[in-house]
């Protein structure tokens, strides 16, 4: 128990009290140098997984048309939300007004495959051109009984983590509480901020599952909208991995007493760590007790499963460029495989993320603030790096140098978070630096060795 | 007149891609460039990460990054500021200023911005151009045109509109959107076979195709240099593929007299035909011995694989001029039509003496309940299982398959791997509808 005293659950006992989570604005992005998605990008991160609701995009086509079908969430249940909807507005739709366009396309939505909820998204243009959808959704949501939920995120109001942060805000305004759930029981927990990137809630929800807890709402992973809307009678809710949602946790703690806290399941460190807060603050002896005994079960085969990668990884380097989310999550996992995390990006990261890199890493790393790919090239020559772990868009520029390369961001294939994880997370990292490709392309042609032919 | 639409208020699963990025996609045909759109992040950041995945290569494009207030005030001085940044950061040959949705409908003068900042900068020798592509309008292909058609100004004007001697032995082709990076490569060969020089614009098949020459920069690592551009004007011919590169094309006739030509497709084997025999006539030099050969592998290809083709129904989903290209192969092997889905409207479909739905998957999907074959670009594949139709991926993007963007699909050589591996699927497809029940061998 001693990870809890020091990682801070009594930091988050101080913040209980404060309104909102102290943040500094977000730095505004530098034209000609930004990098990054967009508050509209955001919310779809946040809201996309709500598997059985449709997701309507009120804009021109580049919005849903350039975004639909690319990310990695998983669904085991209905596929609604994989269906790519646009209101596509023309010139015409621009000049005159969208708003009887969009309400006709709600009804359409309905009437096609009645959802139980359509969740409707602003965007530039149509924000720019002052269309009212928080009218239009009232009035559709009355006429056709179900609940219309407008997202207010265009893209221009801020970067990606602005967009969660929107869209939080409307998960707790007109979902939240909206419903009583079936069933309700003492170990209930609900997970925020976790997408099911390549299944990873499957992971998780196995695990709490194997404790005696019960994953009460997937906010949004994997998630459905009806227990989305009875999310409000969980006993305990985790904040897994990224602040942005943190709003929604404490507005969550203020109206309905739902005590919060914030982990990560990267890492076997950290996935314990996180299992027993979740037992302590449901606060059940038992669980605590299934929960002990689960972490000395697992990590000890961990230990065992884990060492002959570990001797592979053992000091080598790698740079992490993960845009803040995922920055200090993905340091104890590294750390615990003996991997030398030897910079790190921190671009998007706020001041308490970089609090807690800089706990796990101490001075060793370079804190890579922004810049993008020149600059991570960079910081993987001086500090002589193995690896690069970053998001899909840095991958060919780290495969065009020549350095291995490691995808942790919401395009990838293999899930990461638990103990499973883990191994996979080491397999992964082994099979990207140990592949014979990285001595193929470094060998020059024959013709270009310089020796001359040998004719024997 | 036979242009249909389905009649509904939304785009259910849509198959248009935004202008904007037809825009960068021709840009990275050019050499040390760097385009700049003039929007919001996430217009950019859409665009990129779906380029990047489908060629699996660093795609070059920066963002002005507006945000409320620069539309609410100053929009342009968010340019101004990009254009300076990455004229010291990267020093590219050629910027391209693409407006978006954002910027249309604000109304900004981004293009009296970009003539005032290359005025007071002095930047003759660089390429700055702008090019209008609003998300409301269009698609991919017209995005990528009209970038064409505005870095062909921007050429031009810096010419002075020299008249020059025209060279008979060089040839500029203009490739369209469709075209895959080994598309290019194959044309071009096609077209050298017969003795002519060729100056590709935009050149995809050097800078999108993979190399590892020159490690990652973040302007375009290949793809049409400057100075070699600037020699079309005194090209003899221009070809170009695709009915959206003809505005480009007639853009090099008026202003330096170059007589073009302009071919629906090349793909199939009238369309190869016609490809060939046009150049033997232009060049004077019989078509080269292994297009011969090629041309009789393909015939007797046709023949093989006609029994799998037999009774086959399929529905295609493409930009315009893609689906046009698809089709004629298509119908070469006795395929039903089912269903010619296109993104948008253009004056050559309305043209077109046929039914040609315009509209999204969602419609698509409609039409071919009991099709055997689907093509489209990767967000058909749900659909394609939903009907139970065998899926070929064509288009953009194409997220799950590797080499789809070195892939040949053009001339006879191209035509024969299309007409095999869309045969493969429907054989795959029989095999697995047979599963399960009695085989007797």
């Amino acid at each position: 128990m001693e990870a809890i005293k020091k990682t801070g659950f009594t930091v988050d006992v101080n913040s209980c009290g404060k309104e909102e989570p102290k943040s500094k604005p977000c730095p505004r992005p530098k034209p000609g140098e930004a990098a990054g998605g967009c508050s509209f990008d955001g919310a779809q991160i946040t809201l996309l997984p709500i598997a059985d609701a449709a997701h309507l995009v009120h804009g021109p086509i580049a919005c849903a048309g350039n975004s639909w079908e690319t990310r990695g969430s998983l669904s085991n249940g209905p596929q609604l939300s994989s269906l790519g909807f646009t209101t596509d507005l023309g010139e015409h739709d621009i000049i005159f007004g969208g708003e009887k366009k969009l309400l006709e396309a709600i009804r359409y939505i309905a009437d096609r495959f009645s959802p139980p909820a359509i969740f409707v998204y602003s965007t530039c243009v149509s924000a720019l051109t002052g269309e009212d959808i928080d009218a239009v959704c009232k009035q559709a949501s009355a006429e056709l009984g179900l609940a219309v939920v407008p997202v207010n995120s265009p893209g221009f109001v801020g970067s990606k983590n602005l967009g969660n942060r929107l869209a939080g805000e409307a998960l707790f305004q007109y979902v939240i509480g909206t419903e009583e759930p079936p069933l309700v029981t003492d170990c209930d927990v609900n997970l925020i901020g976790e997408y099911n990137i390549a299944g990873e809630a499957w992971d998780i929800e196995k695990l709490l599952n194997q404790t005696g807890m019960r994953l009460h709402a997937r906010i949004t992973g994997n998630g459905r909208f009806k227990e989305i809307a009875g999310a409000h009678r969980a006993k305990a809710n985790m904040i897994v991995c990224s602040r942005a949602l943190i709003g929604l946790a404490v507005k969550m703690e203020k109206k309905y007493g739902i005590p919060y806290f914030e982990g990560s399941f990267y890492g076997a460190k950290e996935t314990s760590f996180s299992l027993r807060q979740l037992a302590y603050l449901i606060n059940n002896r038992e669980v605590e007790r299934r929960v002990d005994h689960l972490v000395e079960r697992e990590e000890m085969r961990l230990m065992r499963e884990l060492a002959p990668y570990r001797k592979v990884l053992k000091g080598k380097k790698a740079v992490l460029y993960t845009g803040g989310v995922k920055s200090w999550s993905v340091i104890s996992a590294l750390q615990e495989l003996g991997v030398k995390v030897v910079g790190v990006g921190t671009n998007k990261s706020t001041d308490s993320d970089i609090a807690r890199i800089s706990e796990r890493l101490g001075e060793e790393a370079i804190y890579i603030p922004e810049g993008g790919s020149s600059r991570v090239l960079k910081a993987v020559r001086e500090r002589k790096a193995d690896i690069v772990i970053a998001g899909g868009r840095n991958m060919y520029m780290a495969l065009k140098e020549q350095i291995p390369f490691l995808d942790i961001n919401q395009e990838r294939h293999t899930a990461y978070a638990g103990y499973e994880g883990m191994i996979r997370l080491a397999k992964q990292l082994v099979y990207a630096m140990e592949n014979p490709v990285w001595q193929m392309v470094c060998t020059p042609a024959p013709w270009d060795r310089g020796d001359g032919y040998d004719n024997s | 007149m036979t242009i249909h639409r389905m009649k509904k208020p939304l785009s259910c699963n849509p198959l248009k891609i935004s202008q904007p990025l037809g825009g960068i996609l021709a840009m990275q045909g050019i050499f040390r460039s760097m385009p700049i759109l003039h929007g919001a992040q996430g217009c950019t950041s859409f665009a990129k990460t779906l380029l990047t995945r489908h060629f699996r290569e660093p795609i070059a494009v920066q963002t002005t990054a507006l945000q409320e207030m620069d539309v609410i005030f100053d929009a342009d001085l968010n340019l101004e500021k990009a254009l300076e940044t990455v004229l010291t950061k990267h020093r590219p040959d050629v910027i391209g200023v693409l407006s978006t949705a954002l910027t249309e409908a604000s109304g900004t003068d981004y293009g009296a911005k970009v003539k005032k900042f290359k005025r007071e900068h002095n930047l003759k020798n660089h390429l700055i151009v702008t090019s209008s592509l609003p998300d409301f309008r269009g698609s991919l292909e017209s995005g990528y045109s009209a970038m064409v058609e505005s870095i062909i100004d921007g050429l031009l004007e810096q010419s002075n509109r020299k008249t020059y001697k025209l060279l008979k032995n060089q040839i500029n082709l203009l490739p369209g959107s469709f075209l895959t990076a080994g598309d290019v490569m194959e044309i071009k060969e096609m077209i050298g076979a017969f003795g002519f020089d060729v100056i590709t614009l935009p050149d995809l098949s050097t800078s999108l195709a993979g190399h590892l020459m020159t490690g990652f920069s973040p302007m375009t690592r290949g793809g049409i240099p400057i100075d070699s551009a600037r020699q079309m004007m005194r090209s003899g011919y221009t070809i170009a593929i695709g009915a959206s590169m003809e505005r480009p094309a007639r853009r090099l006739h008026n202003a330096a007299g170059i007589p073009y030509r302009v071919f629906s497709g090349v793909s199939g084997l009238a369309s190869s035909d016609e490809f060939f025999y046009f150049l033997q006539n232009l060049s004077r030099e019989t078509v080269p011995l292994r297009y011969r050969w090629q041309r009789e592998s393909l015939l007797d290809c046709m023949l093989d694989a006609q029994f799998n083709y037999a009774g086959i129904s399929a529905v295609v989903a493409l930009e315009p001029d893609h689906l046009l290209s698809v089709a004629s192969w298509l119908e070469e092997m006795g395929v039903e039509l089912r269903g010619l889905v296109a993104s948008y409207e253009t004056t050559l479909l309305e043209e077109l003496n046929r039914d040609v739905w315009v509209g999204d998957l969602d419609d698509a999907e409609q039409l071919a309940q009991g099709a055997d074959l689907w093509i489209s670009n990767s967000h058909g594949k749900r659909g394609a299982k939903r009907c139970g139709a065998a899926f070929m991926a064509m288009g953009f993007p194409i997220v799950d398959e590797l080499g789809a963007y070195t892939s040949v699909t053009v001339g006879y050589r191209g035509t024969m791997e299309q007409i095999n591996k869309a045969g493969n699927l429907l054989i795959q497809r029989e095999e697995n509808a047979h599963e399960g029940s009695v085989c007797h061998r």
